[in-house]
């Protein structure tokens, strides 16, 4: 309803700006960044299966790629995104139809922790296959 | 009151003043001319609240400063505004609490602005009207009370004081304008416990794209809410009743 | 302002199979990445790890009911992003058949890419 801001502004300002905000805005502005960034994982993703097509040598190059730190990198980002947005997914499951609203803080830095162990886990171990 | 509102600085006795910095914000409907932020000094007394600051300024200082203000006790739901970009009501925000020296004042967001920290509250009003909310509500009290000759029941006011810090503060209702809001979706449940209004006119009002379903639980109105009205938690229990009487309806049984 | 309940029609809901979909990828989404990352050697599928994996033919049905799960998902969320925006009816309808086509293309990609390997490659 403002006049001269844009559409984009006011979404960036309302969804994204954190001053003056709780958890909750946090853990809804992360999820739908994470579920944004998951969306292009996606279309990345079949882009580079899509190598398989061309045969071995094709999917050896990519796996020699694989192989680099920066590609360890992005791999471990991409964890932590699927991790936080499937955890928080259940929590926004749950407090969306109504349970433990009264707790919806509580149950977001609890899965906020969950989320940060198991992705500890998982870079442990890819990291050292 | 909720946590969010804190009560003024413990004990209410004076101490030193201190000097306190309000970056305002400025606009004139009408006149063309762009909105701006003003500064102004405040020596600010412990149990100042942020209304108090802004009376202090408007005597003192700049007679054009334009806010609403009513009861100065958190009951009418008139001085809601940003304080530090949080939606509050402005006379129980007390200015040191806050714990910054520079306090910036803001109008609510997403209702119209009028001028300076003014907005059209009527937005709110259209939204809410249609719940068919009465105000009065059974008091919880009754189950302890002991009514007197002649006293059928207490009634209390509803929680809601249509202050729209909740509809301010909300992610959704920033950038769609047809979404109902945390308001009156909680008003909409209200109404549908109490049976207020058709129940098929309520669902029809919640089970709609920009209805109940627009929220994404960033649960940001219950955290502003000044009155315990917890729209969040109203408006996700709302939407389980509509997805029950969805699932009802979809194999027959009544309801 | 012509308000929610004006403009008419009961399209709301899809929230639900949002979370649906969603919970049920916890499972096969979790799944998916085990079998890939945590099983093989060195922590990734060569050539013919990936032919002998995608031939198991239950394998090769739960990857692709997982396809279908996450790309109805990424849709919906990405409806749900732009939903927000507060568009008029007809943008929405637009949206609304572009993100059914891209979701459509994603699949068939991902089949064919199943088909490929299962039978071509």
């Amino acid at each position: 309803m403002t006049t001269q801001t844009s559409r984009w502004q006011r979404a960036l300002r309302g969804w994204f700006d954190p001053r003056g905000r709780d958890a909750g805005l946090i853990a809804f502005a992360l999820n739908r960044i994470s579920g944004l960034a998951l969306v292009l994982y996606l279309v990345l993703h079949l882009c580079v299966l899509s190598t398989l097509t061309h045969g071995e040598p094709a999917w050896e190059g990519f796996l020699r790629l694989a192989h680099t730190p920066l590609f360890f990198l992005l791999d471990m980002a991409l964890f932590a995104a699927i991790l936080y947005h499937g955890l928080n997914g259940v929590r926004v499951s749950l407090i969306g139809l109504g349970y433990g609203g009264r707790q919806q803080k509580s149950l977001f830095y609890g899965l906020a922790a969950a989320a940060v162990v198991i992705w500890g886990i998982a870079v442990w171990l890819m990291a050292t296959v | 009151m909720t946590e969010s509102q804190r009560p003024l600085s413990g004990n209410g006795r004076p101490g030193p003043k201190r000097p306190v910095t309000f970056r305002v914000y400025r606009s004139r409907a009408g006149s063309g001319a762009e909105p701006r932020f003003d500064t102004f000094q405040v020596d600010v007394d412990p149990r100042m609240t942020v209304l108090d600051a802004l009376e202090d300024i408007r005597t003192g200082q700049d007679p054009t400063l334009l806010y609403r203000h009513s009861c100065h006790h958190a009951s009418c739901g008139t001085c809601a505004m940003k304080v530090n970009h949080r939606d509050v009501l402005s006379c129980v925000t007390n200015v040191l609490e806050l714990g910054t020296e520079v306090v910036t004042v803001e109008p609510l967001g997403v209702l119209p602005p009028i001028s300076d920290l003014v907005v059209d509250m009527t937005p709110l009003a259209e939204q809410i009207s249609p719940t068919g909310l009465k105000t009065l509500r059974l008091s919880e009290y009754n189950a302890k009370a002991v009514a007197p000759e002649g006293v059928g029941a207490y009634h209390r006011f509803e929680n809601c004081i249509e202050c729209g810090a909740c509809v301010s503060a909300c992610p959704i209702t920033n950038t769609d304008s047809d979404f109902l809001g945390p308001a009156a979706l909680a008003a909409t449940y209200r109404a549908l416990l109490k049976g207020d209004t058709l129940p098929e006119k309520l669902y029809a009002l919640a089970d709609c794209e920009h209805g109940a379903w627009r929220c994404h639980t960033g649960w940001e109105c219950t955290s502003v809410c000044p009155s315990d009205v917890d729209p969040a938690g109203l408006l996700t229990a709302l939407r389980r009743r509509v997805l029950v009487q969805k699932v009802r309806r979809l194999f027959g049984i009544g309801g | 302002m012509q308000n929610a309940v004006e403009r008419g029609g009961s399209r709301g809901g899809t929230w639900p199979l949002q979370a649906i979909s969603g919970i049920v990828l916890l499972f096969l989404l979790g799944l998916h990445v085990i079998a890939q990352h945590f099983v093989a050697a060195e922590g990734m599928r060569n050539f013919q790890d990936v032919l002998s994996y995608i031939r198991n033919p239950l394998i090769l049905v739960l990857e692709v009911v997982f396809l279908v799960v996450v790309t109805y998902h990424a849709m919906l969320g990405v409806r749900g992003v732009v939903a927000d925006l507060g568009l008029t009816r007809q943008q929405e309808n637009t949206v609304n058949v572009v993100l059914t086509l891209v979701g459509v293309v994603l699949v068939a990609w991902g089949v064919y890419l199943a088909w490929f390997l299962v039978a071509r490659a």
